[in-house]
């Protein structure tokens, strides 16, 4: 059976050629290939203590156990790329949801119209804005604070949104390591820093699922379930869902 | 692997299966250490190819991070099914599963709005002016929109990722003759539906 050419090389229509061309171009984004490797388990952009290869991150587990492998574990992905073994460790804490959960669409969710779809160019991603609200303020703030930052709070000096995506991936590190060690409260003041050199960071999903999960371990888990349900409400088909869902049942 | 379990793993990546790398069962060894290299040589080597199948095969822009990270994690779930070799057809799979379980996701929240008003898309008039990326891309989303679903799967993998009938048809596990038909429909309607836009100054869209 003969294969027909290409569209692209047979084509005498620009507009068709262009359309094509867009259809070939189009590549992942930064984030999405450090969210990835985050959710997987996989060391990202960070040195690890024993090198940067993956490998070496796994030999490392079982030298140092998994409270120093959180230190040495890189990239975003917040709670969502901690295991669901490391939950189980932390005994203290239930077992939260699997990982990730494909969840169907919520009635009366966001729906976005076509002019909404994304139109830029590969690479040009923009992430919806982390709160800079400190954490201290929260046991003041109306249910279900909103995330979306207000111009009021944003800080005198902010950190230019094109900081290298890097200095995102370590800022939200360091929260997490804390957390994983145990100081919820050095948790959310490091994220209240994110907030603040990063008003419009590219990772503010995965700082705002660290948050909650800082929260409740903090002990305050009215205010981690109140962000939970604003998180879901906004964002109920994220794949960092599944990560908050629980905390809306406590 | 069965599309049955295909399927179930992409409603729910995290239902029982291999572990991901690093989960409390492991234990860390040369194994696993092998295993995350596989794991993130295969991000490296087909991030692009996924997500751009994603996008075409009707992944909203919006949803494509979330999209690429479902693939990869139920791609990492069954890896160890997965001979040398195979793993682009096997990602390729599940996201083309992932693209049709986001389609129809957008499908119902648009019969939830049903009181959106039209969306006014407006071609860049002469094709001969058509330089601008963001545009073409924005059409192509709409076209491909309104293509039936089967015959936009062939078309993205024939014209895209310029696959062959054959690995099509492997792929999709259809035979290679409904490839070739489904491809020649495909083309037909796409041809029509672009010039469609080059001779209308507006074209109206549904949401």
């Amino acid at each position: 059976m003969k294969e027909p050419r290409r569209l692209r090389s047979e084509s005498r229509s620009p507009l068709e050629k262009a359309m094509l061309s867009a259809g070939m171009a189009y590549r992942s984004s930064p984030e999405a290939r450090a969210k990835t490797l985050a959710s997987l388990g996989l060391a990202g952009a960070v040195a690890t203590s024993t090198g940067t290869a993956a490998a070496g991150t796994a030999l490392a587990i079982s030298k140092v156990g998994w409270g120093k492998w959180l230190m040495a574990a890189t990239a975003v992905g917040a709670a969502s790329a901690v295991p669901v073994g490391f939950w189980a460790w932390q005994s203290a804490e239930p077992v939260p949801e699997p990982i990730v959960q494909v969840s169907a669409s919520r009635s009366g969710g966001e729906v976005k119209s076509s002019r909404e779809l994304d139109t830029r160019a590969p690479g040009e991603f923009q992430r919806h804005p982390v709160s800079a609200e400190p954490s201290a303020k929260l046991a003041e703030a109306a249910p279900a604070a909103p995330l979306s930052v207000h111009p009021k709070s944003v800080p005198a000096k902010p950190v230019n949104r094109g900081a290298p995506l890097t200095a995102e991936l370590g800022a939200l590190d360091s929260a997490r390591v804390a957390l994983g060690g145990g100081d919820a409260a050095g948790a959310l003041a490091l994220l209240d820093a994110y907030g603040r050199d990063y008003p419009r960071g590219r990772l503010g999903l995965e700082a705002e699922v660290l948050r909650i999960h800082a929260l409740a371990r903090s002990g305050q888990k009215g205010i981690a379930r109140k962000r939970a349900e604003a998180f879901l409400e906004r964002h109920p088909n994220s794949v960092l869902a599944s990560r908050v869902r629980g905390f809306t049942e406590e | 692997m069965s599309h049955v379990a295909l399927i179930h793993a992409v409603q729910d990546p995290a239902s029982s299966g291999l572990p991901l790398v690093g989960s409390q069962n492991d234990s860390p060894n040369l194994e696993t250490a092998s295993r995350a290299a596989r794991l993130r040589q295969l991000v490296d080597l087909h991030i692009d190819f996924v997500a751009r199948v994603l996008r075409n095969a009707g992944s909203p822009a919006s949803e494509i991070d979330d999209d690429v990270q479902r693939t990869f994690i139920v791609a990492a779930k069954r890896l160890d099914d997965v001979r040398q070799g195979s793993e682009k057809s096997f990602l390729l799979q599940i996201a083309l599963r992932v693209a049709a379980h986001a389609r129809r996701t957008v499908a119902r929240r648009r019969e939830v709005s049903a009181d959106e008003s039209m969306e006014m898309v407006e071609s860049a008039g002469s094709p001969e002016q058509l330089t601008d990326q963001k545009r073409a891309r924005q059409m192509l989303d709409q076209v491909l929109d309104q293509m039936d679903s089967d015959l936009r799967t062939v078309f993205v993998l024939y014209e895209f990722e310029e696959l062959n009938m054959a690995e099509i048809a492997e792929a999709l596990s259809i035979p290679r003759g409904t490839v070739a038909s489904r491809l020649r429909r495909a083309r037909v309607d796409f041809r029509e539906r672009v010039s469609w836009l080059e001779r209308s100054p507006l074209a109206e869209v549904k949401p």
